[in-house]
């Protein structure tokens, strides 16, 4: 199964091949979609080690985002006037990653105006805007900014790290 | 011929009786240049010691290599550890030897309490001594012994660990020296009543090279089934799962384990009438001697290798087992499953699969880990006790990937409630 680790090293490795390429797009496309998919695949495997847990742990609404399912209140049946985990409900990867800090990491300072916070946001948009394509949406990629969003993933792996597992990680 | 105490040796009539017997039975260079024969006594153990030089063809008689810490008990085994004959270094001894080479600082015993005809018994140098005794129809020369008198058994021990300090001596072979003069042959007789050690047999000297339980594992294991037992009348059957589970591994070496000693002060021979300590020990060598044969007979589905075979002896595995054997003591119908073989299949022949540990990482690892059951680290271990905590929730459990990934995923979460919980 793969893990952040090779994300990460096919992200560069199509990095590198768009330098040596004329027609860089092909190879930027995946590169930027793989650093995104290496954060979304460190988050979510953090979600499942707390979602593996007793579920008295977490309150409801809790695992309702580590299952990532819909809480609903049960208005018949058995379980009557009680709330309950049903259908998948897909969270964002946003919301994911500040629940883990928020949670865990005992932060007590406002992260979202910081650097790492503005370069996370400018890494997702730019992967909405090769995953939504639309004509008047133009796709401004070049080999600095896969470099960028490669450094980007690292970093924001490493503050969940940092903050949740209170150890850093080597890449 | 005059027998002389140095200044630090404190006189001793019984020291001096038995050395003049020893010069009137083996014939030294001393006694025949007629220079006195001085005796000296240990600054830290007090044992007494005499230097002296003896013919190779007279000591080649003499030597006993098979010493024994425990003389006068018949059940007490060879201590030291076993020969390399082959191994090169010997080979070159050996070699040196018959050339005529004279060695040095031969580390013996005198004893007559057993194997009387050969009272000298080797502590210290027995590939020299051994080599001597091969060499003597080429070459006859004098060598140099050290030859302690009337040691008591921990004086003994003391003088086989020092007089092997400097050489490649395993750990195992210091455990079992230890073992037998601190606590006896109780642990060896435990072994042997589950049947991991055969009715004569006694622990490897070096458990990397045999595929048998070592003093350390089997102290392991028991020190972990006590443990597991405390915590497991501390707990509620509804908290089992809500704990991280921290077996311990015993110490090794030069010195006995501050927890197995105290166990064993507590315990001792009431270790060989707990029947529920031998219904675990008898459990977890069905699981061993399955995963071996399970390993040994599927040779296309994966590959024969010791570590494989013997994945229920890596240490992490023994005392995360064990640990769980004595925790569920308390909670009898997860016993019942812990104690069942996991279940193999068509694509998982061996019921630890060994191959599919070795492979796991898990995403908070170094890129460097070598997989679960591989080392004996605290978090390999909290991780294996997890592994066959889960397994024990059911009575048909298959260790897959997912399963493997699930229990450790649980460690992980719970480590890291633990400490960062806010």
């Amino acid at each position: 199964m793969l893990n952040y680790r090779d994300y990460l090293s096919y992200s560069e490795k199509y990095t590198q091949l768009a330098e040596e390429e004329l027609d860089k797009l092909k190879f930027l496309i995946p590169s930027i979609l793989l650093s995104w998919i290496a954060i979304e695949s460190f988050i979510n495997n953090i979600m499942d080690d707390f979602g593996s847990l007793p579920e008295d742990l977490f309150e409801l609404h809790e695992r309702g985002l580590l299952l990532e399912k819909k809480v609903i209140f049960v208005d018949h049946g058995g379980d009557m006037g009680k709330f309950k985990l049903d259908q998948r409900e897909y969270k964002r990867l946003e919301e994911k990653i500040l629940f883990l800090i928020t949670k865990f990491g005992n932060l007590n300072k406002p992260y979202k105006g910081e650097i790492l916070w503005q370069n996370f946001e400018d890494l997702r948009d730019t992967r909405n805007k090769i995953l939504h394509p639309r004509r008047n949406i133009e796709l401004e990629l070049t080999v600095e900014k896969a470099y960028k969003y490669l450094e980007i993933s690292k970093n924001i792996i490493q503050f969940v790290s940092t903050n949740v597992w209170h150890k850093k990680i080597s890449f | 011929m005059e027998i002389l105490f140095e200044e630090n040796a404190k006189k001793s009539e019984k020291i001096e009786e038995l050395v003049s017997k020893f010069l009137k039975e083996v014939p030294t260079l001393e006694s025949k240049l007629n220079v006195p024969m001085v005796v000296f006594q240990d600054g830290v153990n007090n044992s007494y010691y005499i230097k002296c030089q003896v013919l190779a063809r007279i000591a080649s008689k003499i030597i006993d290599l098979n010493a024994k810490i425990k003389a006068r008990d018949p059940e007490s085994f060879r201590a030291n550890r076993e020969l390399m004959l082959k191994h090169t270094t010997y080979l070159k001894m050996e070699l040196d030897a018959s050339k005529g080479r004279e060695f040095n600082d031969l580390i013996v015993e005198y004893n007559r309490e057993y194997n009387a005809d050969k009272p000298l018994k080797v502590w210290g140098g027995q590939h020299r001594a051994h080599a001597i005794s091969g060499a003597i129809n080429s070459a006859n020369r004098y060598h140099g012994f050290k030859v302690y008198f009337d040691l008591n058994e921990k004086q003994r021990t003391e003088v086989a660990l020092i007089s092997n300090t400097n050489m490649g001596v395993s750990d195992d072979t210091f455990d079992r020296m230890l073992e037998e003069t601190t606590f006896g042959n109780t642990l060896r007789k435990w072994c042997q009543k589950i049947g991991f050690l055969g009715t004569k047999e006694d622990f490897p000297d070096v458990g990397s090279r045999s595929e048998k339980i070592t003093v350390k594992l089997a102290r392991s294991f028991i020190v972990n089934y006590y443990m597991g037992l405390d915590k497991g009348t501390t707990i509620k059957s509804e908290d089992l799962d809500k704990n991280i589970h921290e077996p311990y591994v015993t110490e090794t070496g030069v010195s006995i384990d501050a927890r197995y000693a105290k166990m064993m002060n507590e315990k001792g021979n009431k270790i060989l009438g707990d029947k529920s300590l031998i219904e675990a020990g008898k459990k977890f060598l069905e699981l061993h001697r399955t995963q071996y044969e399970k390993v040994k007979g599927n040779p296309k589905k994966i590959r024969n290798r010791k570590a494989y075979r013997n994945k229920a002896l890596v240490i992490s595995v023994l005392c995360g087992w064990s640990y769980i054997a004595g925790l569920l003591q308390n909670h009898r119908a997860r016993l019942l499953n812990h104690y069942k073989i996991p279940k193999t299949t068509s694509k998982i022949p061996d019921p630890l699969n060994a191959e599919e540990m070795s492979n796991f990482k898990h995403d908070s690892d170094l890129p460097t880990y070598r997989g679960l059951g591989t080392r004996q680290s605290a978090k390999d271990m909290q991780r294996l006790a997890q592994v066959f905590l889960a397994k024990s929730l059911s009575d048909s459990c298959i260790l897959d990937k997912r399963f493997l990934q699930k229990a450790v995923s649980t460690v992980v979460g719970l480590t890291t409630l633990k400490r960062g919980y806010v």
